[in-house]
């Protein structure tokens, strides 16, 4: 389970640029979705590396598949050598993409979002529209399962009404 | 007279997206009454849902280890 308030608030101190997506998303959404992890995609800039590694630094991250008795050391090197990671942290699981299917990278992402004050922060969120794209292109069942209930927010929070 | 998100989810025009997740078996009610909180309400509320969850999971295990032991 994630600390999510704690998550937002380190990265949003840290001005780690960043779009939320996924399940938190969904929820900011007013979707009635329930998930137990915090996944963001990040831009992949030298600086933006190191602001994340200060953000997340302390919460002591390490790949979830990794061995529990193999040293890790969460540093920009480490965030260099690959795109997405899947981190359990001391405040829960955290997913960092690189990139969302259906949508892009970072700056594509970034163009797709809302913003949403969050404990004092600005904060992206993918719209909408972006995470319907990024469902239909992930295509699993769970993904599927929630583009009526999306469509149907989307719909709602439109100003057009034929 | 433009309706408001509330008004379109609690009756959805027929052949709507609203009707189709509807007819899917969204609970519409449970969309307006998100979309009434503020964002840091629906977080709480969704933190509060995965420590009800894991506090789940733990009885779960607790429940199978007990089982077997």
């Amino acid at each position: 389970m994630i600390e999510l308030k704690k998550a937002i608030k380190s990265l949003s101190e840290n001005n780690v640029d960043f779009v939320i997506v996924g399940g938190v998303a969904l929820k900011l959404h007013s979707s009635a979705y329930v998930t137990l992890d915090l996944d963001f995609c990040y831009a992949r800039t030298k600086e933006n590396l190191a602001k994340i590694v200060s953000a997340l630094e302390p919460f002591n991250p390490r790949p979830r598949d990794f061995p529990e008795n193999l040293p890790y050391f969460f540093d920009e090197r480490s965030l260099q050598n690959a795109t997405n990671f899947t981190f359990q942290t001391s405040i829960g699981d955290i997913d960092l993409l690189g990139e969302v299917a259906g949508v892009g990278t970072y700056s594509e992402v970034k163009l797709m979002s809302d913003i949403f004050e969050l404990y004092g922060y600005d904060v992206q969120v993918l719209s909408i529209s972006g995470l319907i794209k990024a469902k239909r292109a992930a295509g699993r069942t769970k993904d599927l399962l929630v583009l009526p209930e999306l469509e149907a927010l989307r719909e709602a929070l439109s100003d057009d009404e034929d | 007279m433009k309706r408001t998100p509330e008004e379109k989810l609690l009756n959805p025009k027929p052949g709507s997206k609203i009707a189709a997740a509807k007819e899917f078996g969204i609970d519409l009610t449970l969309l307006v009454r998100q979309l009434r909180l503020t964002p840091e309400q629906r977080l709480e509320e969704l933190q509060s849902a995965m420590e009800s969850m894991e506090g789940i999971t733990k009885a779960r295990k607790k429940f199978r280890q007990n089982k077997i032991s």
